[in-house]
């Protein structure tokens, strides 16, 4: 039995101006929404929906953004008095590696049978333009679907690595800042501050080079076997980068469309829009991002 | 009997995911997971709610304490924090499980706040990584959750996944709550008992952490872990960076979450008995969600009222921890554990009734962690 993607899809803030700044939520909502359409599902079918973006609208702590997602989309939102199923979700924060986790997190309740159907959504956009300080992700939602097929491989092997001597690279936080344009307050405000070093693009190669081979080597991967790379750090350029550093053609790598390459959690979706997915036979996803946390994933047709 | 997700082929349905018990999935692994280490870590400041109450900046006449039973909470001191107490409670556990912290295979941090160096919220990178670092778990994959109060129960709920699938064997679900500060938030506008912000005045911080492992053949454990999501209700609280000052605010409809968290438990209640092929008297323990003492007591009748039957004893801590939110579970069973409350053979049922609205439900046999605790009646 494999996971399989059975969908995926993205919202941008500028293909969604139905406000002049929509928010991570409705872009979450847009990708969740597309996403089960493209596969001919409905909310109602989704037994888990976990959340994996970071760079929420007000930056809310509570709830879980999932549930709000879930609300939104319509998905089993409360227990009738008909015997059905519900839709379990929460959030998951790995930065730039959160779909990935995500992903394998469905993949375990899926082959474990305790759901048959999950979808991992992530969105960021900044919250407060032309406050927070160094936000430079664009605003995107993707998402993916997934569900259990006997009869294809689908995510085969996952790999994670933390690099925690590089935390200090990508760091990014709320806190008080005295302003002198007051905020309610009349004296401070509550500022998101997103903070990267030049030096974390150099970095975030090395460590994401250094856990695709790992996960090569215990795959026995033939790196040259792989006809699709989704390879995403938030960082532009990064996939390109990648795929010379592991001697992989730049021909099999899923590109970001300009505007996007620096997208931040929903990077990967974004990546498959790239409607590649269904030819490639061998597939290797790699995100990376602040900790430096990587995450690899091997997916085969 | 073949199940596949929450439906199975002969008709029966599960509204709850659900693992574990009389019709599990077959392709759950048959491994059975099991606590065998709770931790906790408590700052020494305490705060009572008299005092809390007499820095109100509006005159609210609240009796804090006669309205919720909270008679005093812990508060962070210089230098705690968020990351802080989650370490404290994981070295905690640590040592009762007996094992090193490269033993885990998997680290989940749970935490509602995620506060690092005082009131910075750190949103990158996740807690998960300085902690596995500073635990040294350098076998471990880590993630962050956020799953409001329900956060470190859905921790226990994905280890419980794993290791009974023979995907991991050991796991940890940390949380460090310090969250008092939304209670000084509220302080300065809570004008009355009506108040969104009221429930902040009930805070209190505390890390607290769990460690699961696989359990030898036939030995007791998780016997079911269900969850669910009753979204209807997900905008009843919101918290967020707070307008007036540092730290967070939170504006909740309390006496809703508290009305729905009751009426839509009730079916999950008998869902997760039913798949356990137990009835609730039972449950020697019921440890709810501590939010206050009445809420608990008029919750708890209710439950008795519609299910028939009540559980042995239902554990109460919020009167001298306040409500710790994703902690509370755990720091009742590590107090419990501690006082050598619980016997071998009791069987526990935590039940996280959270904003969401999660509800989350899993029965446990205590069995060998008693000993752990110096205890073996």
């Amino acid at each position: 039995m494999g996971t399989i993607i059975e969908a995926s899809a993205t919202a941008t803030a500028t293909a969604h101006q139905r406000s002049m700044t929509p928010g991570a939520l409705e872009l979450a909502d847009a990708a969740a929404r597309a996403c089960l359409e493209r596969a001919n599902r409905t909310a109602e079918e989704l037994d888990l929906l976990i959340n994996a973006g970071i760079y929420h609208d007000k930056i809310l702590s509570e709830p879980a953004f999932a549930s709000l997602i879930q609300e939104d989309i319509g998905a089993n939102l409360g227990h009738p008095a008909v015997a059905g199923h519900g839709t379990f979700s929460f959030d998951v924060y790995n930065g730039a590696c959160g779909l990935l986790t995500g992903i394998h997190l469905v993949d375990g309740m899926l082959a474990s049978g305790t759901a048959e159907l999950g979808m991992v959504v992530a969105s960021d956009m900044d919250p407060e333009p032309g406050i927070s300080q160094g936000f430079r992700f664009p605003g995107v939602g993707g998402a993916v679907l997934l569900s259990a097929d006997d009869s294809r491989a689908g995510f085969t092997a996952f790999r994670f690595a933390t690099f925690p001597e590089f935390a200090e690279l990508f760091q990014s936080a709320v806190g008080w800042q005295e302003d002198a344009r007051g905020g309610l307050a009349g004296h401070g405000r509550n500022i998101l501050t997103v903070e990267i070093a030049e030096s974390y693009a150099a970095r975030v190669l090395e460590c994401a080079e250094a856990t695709a081979r790992e996960l090569a080597a215990a795959q026995a991967l033939d790196l040259g076997e792989v006809d699709l790379l989704v390879a995403t750090a938030s960082v532009p350029g990064f996939a390109d980068a990648f795929a010379r550093r592991l001697g992989v053609s730049g021909e099999r790598v899923a590109p970001l469309p300009d505007g996007l390459s620096s997208a931040h959690t929903a990077a990967p979706a974004v990546a498959l829009e790239s409607g590649r997915l269904a030819e490639a036979s061998t597939v290797l996803f790699v995100s990376a991002g602040a900790g430096i946390t990587v995450a690899a994933a091997l997916y085969r047709a | 009997m073949e199940t596949s997700g929450g439906r199975s082929v002969n008709g029966s349905e599960h509204w709850m995911a659900m693992e574990g018990g009389t019709d599990a999935s077959p392709r759950d692994g048959g491994y059975t997971s099991r606590f065998v280490g709770i931790g906790a870590s408590l700052p020494e400041r305490r705060l009572s709610s008299e005092e809390l109450m007499a820095s109100t900046e509006h005159q609210t006449g609240i009796d804090l304490e006669r309205l919720t039973g909270v008679r005093e909470r812990r508060i962070a001191g210089e230098g705690e924090d968020s990351y802080t107490l989650a370490l404290g409670a994981a070295r905690d556990a640590l040592a009762y499980a007996d094992c090193a912290a490269e033993d885990l295979d998997v680290l989940i941090v749970s935490s509602i706040s995620h506060y690092v160096g005082g009131l910075r919220w750190q949103l990158d990178p996740p807690l998960s990584v300085s902690l596995k670092e500073a635990l040294g778990a350098r076998h471990a994959i880590s993630f962050d959750i956020s799953n409001a109060c329900a956060g470190m129960v859905t921790g226990v709920f994905i280890l419980n996944d794993m290791i009974r699938q023979g995907r991991i064997r050991r796991g940890m679900v940390v949380s460090g709550e310090y969250i008092s500060q939304l209670g000084v938030n509220a302080a300065r506008e809570v004008r009355t008992v009506m108040d969104e912000q009221l429930a902040s005045l009930t805070l209190g911080d505390a890390g607290a952490a769990a460690i699961l492992e696989r359990a030898p053949e036939g030995a007791p454990g998780i016997e079911v872990a269900g969850f669910t999501t009753l979204a209807e209700h997900s905008r009843l609280c919101l918290a967020f960076p707070a307008k007036i000052g540092p730290g967070v605010s939170m504006y909740s409809d309390a006496r809703t979450i508290h009305d729905v968290g009751i009426e839509d438990t009730v079916p999950m209640l008998r869902e997760a008995l039913d798949q356990a092929g137990l009835e609730f008297d039972e449950i020697d323990y019921l440890i709810p969600h501590q939010t206050s003492t009445r809420a608990i007591q008029k919750g708890s009748e209710e439950f008795y009222a519609r299910m028939g039957h009540a559980p042995k004893h239902v554990v109460v801590t919020v009167n001298e921890f306040g409500n710790t939110s994703s902690t509370t579970h755990f720091v009742a069973m590590w107090k419990y554990l501690r006082e050598g409350r619980f016997a071998k053979d009791d069987r526990v049922m935590l039940l996280a009734i959270a904003s969401g609205l999660e509800v989350g439900i899993v029965i446990f046999k205590v069995d060998q962690l008693v000993e752990r605790y110096g205890h073996d009646h």
